[in-house]
């Protein structure tokens, strides 16, 4: 027990939980997006985050030429190449989420056939792609150059305002914002929560069902594909078994908010990096996953749906 | 003829269907008696196209083998039988191998007085873990059980008695019994140990699925509401299951812990729930032979292709999805008439 | 998919398996002999096994390019780093009668898994990383003798030796240690903390992480500062090590930070990013193939290998793998004569001179520790003994 971190470090833990948090949201968009409409965890979704911080290192060391020791660059050259990273990275994840639905869900969803099959071919898929990628890269990490100089913005309360952090939190808070827009305000949009509240009666209203379920992995694959951008940013280095935890965190993040709920999502990964980062202080890091599995029990005593869960219907193995 | 149509597990039923008593019987010991000559098939002349690469086909028999189906028999009751998904078996297994190894190494009870122990240890874990959670319904439950399993794990890797990280060495055998010794010299020993543990795992599956219970977890898998309203207590039954299944992981772990000499948290990561519960789906999911045969196939395929050491993991990858494409209901499905009543199911939500 | 399709690919899974049959049934040549090399090669922790297996390859064909009167050849046993795994392969491995040694295992759990077996089989092992204390204490349970050996020092001479180095030059030190709870961290650890009471240091905390790709380090840096350190010492992994630094000099820590061998590859330096990998002080049981090879040494390696940079740990692979070819080439090719040369001879140190083992296995007159640098391009520089 260490609680006098807590007295002079409160507010830089807080900033980080956060910041930390904000990833495990848009990761957990990645799962809670296809759970809304398939009732399906997509166990490949943290490989789908592999892919986009891989793509990531490709786009800022491989195609721009920047190695490990490159100086950090300046002005429209900069934003030039986050933002083509960030597009890059968002469009390998979107593309391997629908190939993971094309080749693990299609064809079993077409079958009507029990959920834990495809939850296998999920984890197979999930196998191949961590595998090939561990084979390309000789087992070896990734790294990112540091292109983004991590100056600080200013300070307040002890907690360093970081360029990467802030930048983390503003562009992950927009395109939440965008994405529960899109969710609550387009057609398609619309079209997807009919699905996820009633597959027969959206098929009887006209809804091409494989599309919607396709638009929501592409969705989903996009979200989490911003999200190993932003890790990449902050974090700078990757290995083939980097999903794994993270994937694991978002889905957790997820349940706990209220898995299919969107704001329940981003609640869910903001308490989630808090906590992580607060008992990781206090506790020792080694209690930080026991800590979150017990709040996490604890609340699902309460509320057995999650925090912002509706009472879902009951799924059946 | 289509390969999705064929269902073996049907077509087994009709000729088992069809058979008499003694025939029955003769069926039934011949095929004990083949499994049981099964170590020496890895040099019997055309049968040793069985023979594992690299690793020994005596001891892939026992794990990851026979521990797999052991173990996916036991797991089988929870998510096959009553319905319930549990991503975090490996505590149980882990719990019954720490008892064998801290009870073996510290105390002169020997692995027979250990495996009840370790068997009621894990079943009581399983009330513990169930009695605040099986509340909670299909998806919760499952995040709820890996993170037992995962606390489990962390657990081990931080408190003095479980040794650390790098856990407990030189645990003892079980004494010899009936002239068979069990050591490392002798892993065929423990194969026929393991063997007769899933032949009892399976006697005792058989005697509950016909009786209350089992008839409770087929109700509390199809529809728990209805379960309920028709006056079966469905948490009483889905611990009974919980606490069942985790007494045959516990056992597991009393006996690979006896097995493996060598015990530390490592070995008892999420993956290894993760291919147990592959297996009873691979295999066919609530039919007892689907997951016998699932556990065998998934536990037998990686060490079989040892040959293609670089992406040997990636083509087990590629047979999971493979194959769960084309036959989603598992290699030896349930019955057709409970396959249909799934769907149903499956329709209505 | 219908019959015919069906019918082909039975063919083809049984066409395949029998070509595994061949491949692992055909080299027993006369004077040909086999060695085992025994590491993880797939799943998490297959970067160990990947870059020493690189070493490995090299000696060989360093080996076989001098037209020996013995073959020998190399067979690959993954063992994923798992005691569970390395149970089910040893036990092959020894019964396999063409092995007459093996390299490895990387890992001291999957190691101390394998010594029944290996014990019982009289197949020396020589082991490059694995650096547990226990595996060569006889009065452990977990000890290998006598078949196991190893090239590198273990950890209760490379924890002091990273606490004095850590701590060299640093007035009042005030020592935060980390460690990654893995066997190697964890150990490491234990025996870094006697090591700075001896040199007067104090422990103003410590932390313990669970090892994974992706951690957030940002909690333990908080603690870090909170604890006014000066030193850090970080027990684990290169990834990890790298992603920690970064955190700390992203937070403001301008102290020391300093890790030991599992740290010291051009993956540390990677994953930190030169800036923050600089001046790093690595202590080092193995000393990097890069810092001691010629030009023509590396090229060989690339060749040899098919890996660009040299990993962690291949100058200890190829002193290992050299201590059976040291015994092949004088024509001991039995697992016995093996044992006997193995435990006796004197052997060529890649780094120079020659190296020979003690009774419980370790290198006679305890394995060097080097004590290195980073330098602003990330390279890892040799600055003395720790």
């Amino acid at each position: 027990m260490n609680f006098s971190v807590l007295t002079s470090q409160f507010w830089s833990l807080c900033l980080s939980g956060i910041s930390l948090g904000l990833i495990y949201v848009l990761i957990s968009l990645g799962y809670t997006m296809v759970y809304g409409v398939l009732r399906l965890i997509n166990f490949a979704n943290s490989e789908i985050f592999m892919v986009g911080t891989f793509a990531t290192v490709w786009v800022e060391t491989g195609l721009t030429g920047h190695t490990s020791g490159s100086s950090p660059i300046h002005g429209f050259q900069l934003i030039y190449t986050l933002l083509f990273a960030l597009v890059v990275a968002m469009l390998s994840s979107g593309i391997t989420a629908l190939a993971v639905e094309f080749f693990a869900y299609r064809r079993l969803r077409a079958k009507g056939t029990n959920r834990l099959a495809s939850l296998i071919s999920a984890i197979g898929m999930s196998i191949v792609l961590s595998e090939s990628a561990r084979i390309l890269t000789h087992s070896r990490p990734q790294a990112n150059p540091r292109l983004l100089e991590k100056s600080s913005l200013g300070h307040f309360a002890g907690a360093n305002f970081r360029v990467d952090t802030v930048l983390v939190v503003v562009s992950a808070l927009l395109m939440f914002i965008a994405l529960d827009r899109f969710v609550n305000k387009s057609r398609l949009g619309k079209a997807i929560r009919a699905v996820s509240m009633s597959e027969e009666n959206a098929k009887l209203m006209g809804i091409n069902l494989n599309r919607v379920i396709s638009v929501t992995f592409l969705i989903g694959g996009l979200m989490t594909g911003a999200a190993s951008f932003f890790f990449m940013t902050v974090y700078e280095t990757t290995k083939f078994n980097v999903g794994f935890n993270l994937g694991l965190a978002a889905f957790t993040a997820a349940v706990l908010g209220g898995i299919g709920n969107l704001r329940g999502a981003f609640f869910g990964g903001i308490s989630l990096g808090l906590l992580e980062t607060m008992s990781a202080a206090v506790l020792g890091s080694q209690w930080k996953s026991v800590t979150v599995f017990v709040v996490l029990v604890l609340v699902l005593l309460v509320r057995p749906n999650g925090i912002f869960g509706e009472a879902i219907q009951q799924t059946r193995v | 003829m289509n390969l999705k149509n064929i269902n073996l597990r049907d077509k087994g039923a009709a000729l088992w269907e069809s058979w008499d008593r003694p025939r029955r019987t003769i069926f039934v010991i011949a095929l004990i008696g083949l499994v049981i000559l099964m170590p020496f098939a890895g040099n019997f002349s055309f049968t040793s196209i069985l023979d594992t690469p690299i690793a020994s086909y005596q001891d892939v028999l026992v794990y990851p083998i026979g521990m797999f189906v052991l173990m996916a028999l036991g797991l089988n009751i929870v998510v096959g039988k009553s319905g319930l998904l549990d991503l975090g078996y490996v505590a149980f297994f882990a719990i019954g191998a720490y008892t064998q190894a801290i009870l073996g190494t510290k105390t002169h009870l020997n692995a027979w007085e250990i495996l009840p122990i370790g068997m009621g240890l894990a079943m009581l874990s399983g009330v513990l873990l169930g009695l605040p959670t099986l509340r909670l319904r299909g998806d919760y439950l499952a995040i709820v059980t890996l993170g037992f399993g995962e606390i489990v794990r962390i657990v081990t890797l931080n408190i003095s008695i479980t040794g650390g990280t790098n856990g407990i060495a030189r645990i003892p055998g079980p004494p010899e019994i009936a002239g068979l010794k069990f050591d490392i010299m002798h892993p065929v020993n423990y194969f026929w140990l393991v063997f007769g543990m899933i032949l009892l795992v399976i006697w005792m599956i058989r005697r509950l699925s016909v009786r209350r219970p089992g008839r409770a977890w087929e109700a509390i898998r199809q529809d728990e509401d209805v379960a309920m309203l028709m006056g079966v207590a469905t948490l009483r039954y889905k611990i009974w299951s919980f606490s069942i299944g985790a007494a045959v992981g516990g056992a597991a772990g009393v006996i690979y812990a006896a097995k493996v000499l060598v015990i530390a948290p490592q070995m008892f990561t999420f993956n290894v729930s993760v291919l147990i519960l592959s297996c009873i789906v691979f295999g066919g999911m609530g039919n007892m032979w689907g997951v016998v045969f699932g556990g065998v196939i998934l536990a037998y395929i990686p060490e079989r292709i040892r040959f293609i050491t670089n992406a040997r993991q990636l083509v087990f990858g590629l047979v999971l999805v493979v194959i769960m494409n084309l036959r989603p209901d598992g290699l030896l499905p349930r019955k057709k008439r409970e396959k249909i009543k799934a769907k149903r199911a499956v329709d209505n939500v | 998919m219908n019959k015919n399709s069906t019918r082909v690919l039975g063919a083809a899974a049984a066409a395949f398996l029998a070509l595994g049959t061949l491949t692992a049934t055909h080299a027993q040549a006369a004077t040909t002999v086999t060695l085992a090399f025994q590491s993880p090669l797939t799943g998490d922790a297959a970067q160990a096994g990947q870059d020493e297996l690189a070493g490995a390859k090299y000696a060989l064909a360093v080996y076989n390019a001098s037209k020996p009167a013995v073959k020998v050849n190399l067979i690959q046993v993954d063992d994923q780093g798992s005691g569970s795994v390395a149970a089910t392969v040893a036990p092959g491995v020894a019964k396999n009668k063409a092995v007459i040694g093996v390299i490895g295992s990387a890992y001291s759990g999957a190691s101390a898994n394998s010594f029944p077996f290996y014990i019982a089989a009289g197949l020396t092992m020589v082991s490059p990383s694995a650096s547990r204390v226990t595996l060569t204490t006889p009065q452990a349970p977990d000890f290998g003798g006598p078949v196991f050996h190893r090239v590198v020092g273990n950890d209760s001479v490379q924890g002091p030796a990273l606490a004095r180095y850590a701590t060299k030059g640093v007035t009042a030190p005030a020592v935060y240690l980390v460690d990654d709870q893995s066997p190697y961290g964890a150990g490491l650890a234990q025996y870094t903390v006697p090591g700075l009471a001896k040199v007067g240091a104090k422990t103003v905390g410590t932390d313990h992480i669970l090892p994974t790709t992706g951690t957030d380090w940002s909690a333990t840096t908080a603690k870090v500062k909170a604890s006014g350190a000066n030193v850090v010492i970080y027990c684990g992994y290169d990834i990890d090590a790298g992603a920690f630094v970064k955190s700390l000099r992203d937070g403001g820590y301008t102290g020391i930070f300093a890790s030991g061998d599992g740290s010291a590859t051009s993956s540390f330096a990677k994953a930190a990013g030169n800036a923050a990998a600089k001046d790093a002080r690595l202590t080092e049981g193995d000393t990097p193939f890069d810092n001691v090879a010629t030009a023509a040494q590396k090229k060989a390696f690339t060749a040899a290998s098919g890996v660009k940079v040299a990993g962690g740990y291949a100058t200890n692979t190829i002193n290992a793998t050299n201590v059976f070819l040291t015994c092949i080439k004088q024509g001991k090719t039995t697992r016995a004569a093996i044992a006997t040369c193995v435990n006796t001879g004197k052997f060529p140190n890649f780094t120079g001179g020659t190296f020979s083992f003690e009774s419980w296995g370790d290198i006679k007159g305890g394995a060097p520790i080097g004590a290195f640098k980073l330098d602003a391009n990330g390279n890892i520089v040799y600055v003395g003994q720790a």
